[in-house]
C-alpha cells in the first residue's frame, strides 16, 4: 500500500504538471475560445432549422423521424467537436507531447523510474480533461434546449456524446504517438492532419470500390462516429476504438523512450500494431449491440424482431449493386444492418463490375437481390426494409406481424433560440478571454 | 606515480561508477570509441575536451537518455544491483524546461517528483542566488540565470552521482567562483559530481580528477599530477608546464 502510494505520488506530481503546461498552451485557449462560437453556429442553427420543420410538417406519422432531436439537435450540435477534434486538438496534444522534448524537460523528467506508459497516461488524462472543458459549451446548448421546452431522450444523448469522447480520445491518442515519433512538432502536425486526410480518401475509395476497402473503411474515425451518431451502441465498435486508443498510447510510451535505440522502438511498435491489428480483428466478431435511438431507427419493429428471430436456418442474400448505386445504401441502412443485429448468421455479398452501376444497368441481373434461406432462393429488385422482410417471411414461411404500437410520431417544436447567442457568441468567449488574460498575467 | 586504473578498486575512494567500452556512432561520425573510466565515490570528476569532443554525448549515454551503441556501465559501493536512475542525475546544458512556468514552482516540482532534498533546500536557494529568480518564468530568465536555476535543480536531486554539463556555461567570473563554491560545498557532503568543462584551466584548478576526451576517445584519467605523469612517459614531454599543456600533449 505504502510502496503504491510512493509509486503515485511522483504521477499526481506529473499530472499537475502536465496541467499547467496545458493551462499555459495558446493551443488550448484557442480551442476552447472557439468551440464556443462553434457549438453557437451548430446549435442556433439546429434549432431554427428544428423549428422550420416542426411548423411546417405539424407531427404526421410519416415525417415523424425529421423531428427527432437526436438528427435535429444532437448531432448537429456536436459537428462542432468533430470539427474541433479534427483541426484544434491535435495541436494542444501535440503541443503538450512534443513541449517537453523541445524544452528539455523530457531528458530530465525521464531520469525518474516511471514508467513510459504512466508519463503518457498522465499527458493523455490531462488532455482528456481539457477537451470536457471545452464540452461546457454543449452542456450549455443542452441546458438551453431544455430552457425551450425541447425534448431529451438519454440514451441516445448519451450514445452521441460516447462517440465524441471516443473521437477526443483517439484524437488525443494519435496525436501523442506522432508528436513522440517525429523529432519535432511541425511535423507531428502534418503527419496528423496527413492522417485525417488518409482516412476521407480511404472513406472516397471504400464508396467507390466497396469490398475490402468498405471493411477498411469502417475503422476510421468518421465512419464509428457516424454508427454513435444514429442512436447505435456497437460493442465491437467501441472496442476497436479502445484498442486503437491504447495501441497509440502505447507507441507514444515506446517513443518517448530517448533511451532506446530506434531500432529497438521501431520494433516493439511494429508489435504493438501487429497485437492491435489482430486483437481488431477479434473485436468485430463481437455482435452485440444496443440501439438506443428513440424511434428504433436501427432495428425492425418489435413484433418483426420476435418473428425474426424465429428463423434459424442461415440466411444468405446476394445484392447486385454497385457501390455507389443509392440503391445499395437504402438496403444496407433501411434493412441488411438491421437484419445482421437480429440474425448473426445473414452473410450479405454485394456483386459488381464497376463502382457506380450506371453502364451496368441494361445488365439483366444488375439490381438483383437473391435471398437464399436454407435452400429456398428467391429474387426481387425492392431495396425497402418492408419488402425484404416480406420476401424473408415469403421465404420462411412465417406470417408478417401485425405491428400494434403506433409509429415514433417525433417531437416538434417550434422555438426560436433564445439567449443562445449571447451566451455562445458573446459571453463565453469573454469569460474563456477573460481566464486566459488573468494566467498570461500570473505566468508574466 | 600511480597509473591510470581502470580498475573498480581506488585505493583512496572506492568506485560507484564504472564505465567500460563505451561507442557512439552517429551515422558514419564516432561520437564515442570505446571509452572506459570510472568515478570515485565523493570526487569531483571532470570531463575534459574541446567542443565536439563528444562530451554531452558520454553524459547522454551514461545517463540513459540516448542509447549507446556498445559498452557497459556498472555500478559499485553498494549499488551494484541499483538502477541507472538511483545512482546518476544528469543535468543538461542549453535547456530551457517547463519555460512557461516560475522557477519557484520548477524547484518545488523537482523535489516532489525526484523525492529530493528538501533540507538542502534553503542552503542551495542562497548560494546560488536564485531567491531573486524564484517568481521568474523559466524561458524569461537570462543565460546565466536559467544555469543558476537549473544548478540548483540538480543539486537537490538525491541521487548520489550528479553530473552536470558545463555547469559554468554562461556565468561570468563572478558567479563562475560562487558557483564552484557552492560545487565544492556540495560536494563535501558526499554527493559525486561528475562536471563536464571545455574550459581546460577551470577545470584544472577546481576538479579532483580529470577525464580527457578528445574525438570522442578518452586519452587519459587521473589527477593532475598523474595526468602530467603519464603525459612525461607516454609521449616523452619533459615537464609541462601547465594543465594546458598536459591536456594538448595527451590529446
Amino acid at each position: 500500500m505504502s510502496s503504491l502510494r510512493s509509486l503515485s505520488r511522483p504521477w499526481i506530481q506529473l499530472v499537475g504538471k502536465e496541467w499547467r503546461g496545458l493551462v499555459v498552451s495558446r493551443a488550448w485557449w484557442v480551442l476552447i475560445f472557439l468551440v464556443g462560437p462553434l457549438v453557437g453556429v451548430t446549435f442556433i442553427g439546429a434549432v431554427r432549422t428544428y423549428a422550420e420543420a416542426s411548423g411546417l410538417g405539424g407531427t404526421s406519422a410519416g415525417v415523424g423521424e425529421a423531428f427527432s432531436p437526436l438528427d435535429g439537435i444532437w448531432v448537429p450540435t456536436f459537428v462542432a467537436y468533430e470539427i474541433a477534434a479534427t483541426f484544434l486538438l491535435p495541436f494542444v496534444a501535440i503541443r503538450l507531447v512534443a513541449g517537453d522534448r523541445q524544452s528539455g524537460a523530457l531528458k530530465l523528467e525521464l531520469q525518474h523510474p516511471m514508467s513510459p506508459l504512466s508519463r503518457i497516461a498522465a499527458k493523455a488524462l490531462v488532455l482528456f480533461g481539457g477537451w470536457c472543458l471545452a464540452s461546457v459549451p454543449a452542456l450549455i446548448a443542452g441546458i438551453l434546449w431544455k430552457m425551450y421546452g425541447g425534448s431529451t431522450y438519454p440514451p441516445e444523448l448519451t450514445s452521441v456524446v460516447l462517440g465524441y469522447l471516443l473521437n477526443a480520445g483517439l484524437t488525443i491518442a494519435l496525436a501523442a504517438a506522432v508528436a513522440s515519433i517525429a523529432e519535432n512538432p511541425s511535423t507531428a502536425a502534418i503527419l496528423m492532419l496527413s492522417f485525417t486526410v488518409g482516412t476521407w480518401i480511404l472513406g472516397f475509395i471504400a464508396s467507390m470500390h466497396g469490398g475490402l476497402w468498405e471493411q477498411i473503411a469502417k475503422f476510421t474515425p468518421e465512419a464509428m462516429l457516424d454508427r454513435f451518431q444514429h442512436g447505435l451502441i456497437q460493442l465491437g465498435t467501441a472496442l476497436v476504438a479502445l484498442v486503437f486508443i491504447v495501441t497509440s498510447l502505447a507507441v507514444a510510451a515506446v517513443w518517448i523512450r530517448l533511451g532506446a535505440s530506434t531500432r529497438r522502438r521501431a520494433l516493439e511498435s511494429a508489435g504493438l500494431v501487429a497485437v492491435a491489428a489482430i486483437l481488431v480483428v477479434a473485436c468485430t466478431f463481437v455482435h452485440l449491440s444496443w440501439d438506443v435511438s428513440e424511434n428504433r431507427r436501427n432495428s425492425f419493429s418489435e413484433a418483426d424482431q420476435k418473428a425474426l428471430e424465429l428463423i434459424k436456418s442461415p440466411l444468405r442474400i446476394e445484392a447486385h449493386l454497385a457501390p455507389e448505386d443509392p440503391r445499395r445504401s437504402d438496403l444496407e441502412h433501411g434493412a441488411f444492418s438491421k437484419l445482421r443485429r437480429v440474425l448473426p448468421s445473414v452473410k450479405v455479398r454485394y456483386v459488381s463490375a464497376t463502382s457506380i452501376g450506371l453502364f451496368e444497368q441494361a445488365n439483366t441481373g444488375y439490381g438483383e437481390v437473391w435471398y437464399d434461406l436454407g435452400g429456398k432462393r428467391t429474387m426481387n429488385r425492392l431495396t425497402t426494409g418492408e419488402a425484404v422482410l416480406e420476401t424473408i417471411y415469403g421465404l420462411a414461411g412465417v406470417t408478417p406481424p401485425q405491428e400494434t404500437k403506433p409509429p415514433f410520431a417525433g417531437h416538434p417544436l417550434v422555438a426560436a433560440p433564445r439567449g443562445a447567442a449571447v451566451i455562445l457568441y458573446g459571453l463565453w468567449p469573454a469569460l474563456v478571454a477573460g481566464f486566459g488574460f488573468l494566467v498570461s498575467r500570473r505566468k508574466a | 606515480m600511480r597509473e591510470i586504473s581502470d580498475q573498480f578498486d581506488h585505493p583512496l575512494r572506492p568506485t560507484i561508477v564504472s564505465v567500460a567500452g563505451l561507442s557512439k556512432k552517429y551515422g558514419t561520425v564516432i561520437a564515442l570509441d570505446d571509452v572506459a573510466f570510472s568515478i570515485h565515490r565523493g570526487e569531483i570528476l571532470g570531463l575534459i575536451g574541446p567542443n565536439g569532443a563528444g562530451k554531452t554525448t558520454l553524459f547522454e549515454c551514461l545517463a540513459g537518455v540516448q542509447p549507446a551503441d556498445r559498452g557497459a556501465v556498472a555500478f559499485g559501493d553498494g549499488y551494484e544491483t541499483a538502477r541507472r536512475g538511483d545512482v546518476l542525475f544528469y543535468l543538461p546544458d542549453g535547456i530551457a524546461p517547463w519555460p512557461h512556468q516560475p522557477v519557484e514552482w520548477a524547484l518545488q516540482f523537482f523535489l516532489n517528483f525526484f523525492d529530493g532534498r528538501h533540507d538542502l533546500y534553503d542552503d542551495v536557494v542562497d548560494r546560488l542566488d536564485v531567491a531573486p529568480l524564484k517568481r521568474k518564468r523559466i524561458g524569461a530568465l537570462s543565460q546565466g540565470q536559467r544555469k543558476r536555476a537549473l544548478l540548483a535543480m540538480g543539486l537537490l536531486t538525491p541521487q548520489p552521482v550528479l553530473l552536470i554539463d558545463e555547469p559554468f556555461e554562461g556565468l561570468d567570473l563572478r558567479q563562475s567562483r560562487e558557483t564552484a563554491k557552492t560545487l565544492r560545498w556540495h560536494a563535501s557532503l558526499g554527493r559525486t559530481l561528475f562536471l563536464s568543462i571545455h574550459q581546460i584551466i577551470d577545470a584544472g584548478s577546481f576538479c579532483d580528477r580529470f577525464v580527457l576526451l578528445s574525438g570522442g576517445r578518452a586519452c587519459g584519467e587521473g589527477t593532475a599530477d598523474e595526468l602530467a605523469s603519464l603525459a612525461r612517459s607516454r609521449l616523452g614531454v619533459t615537464a609541462p608546464a601547465d594543465f594546458e599543456d598536459v591536456f594538448l600533449a595527451l590529446t
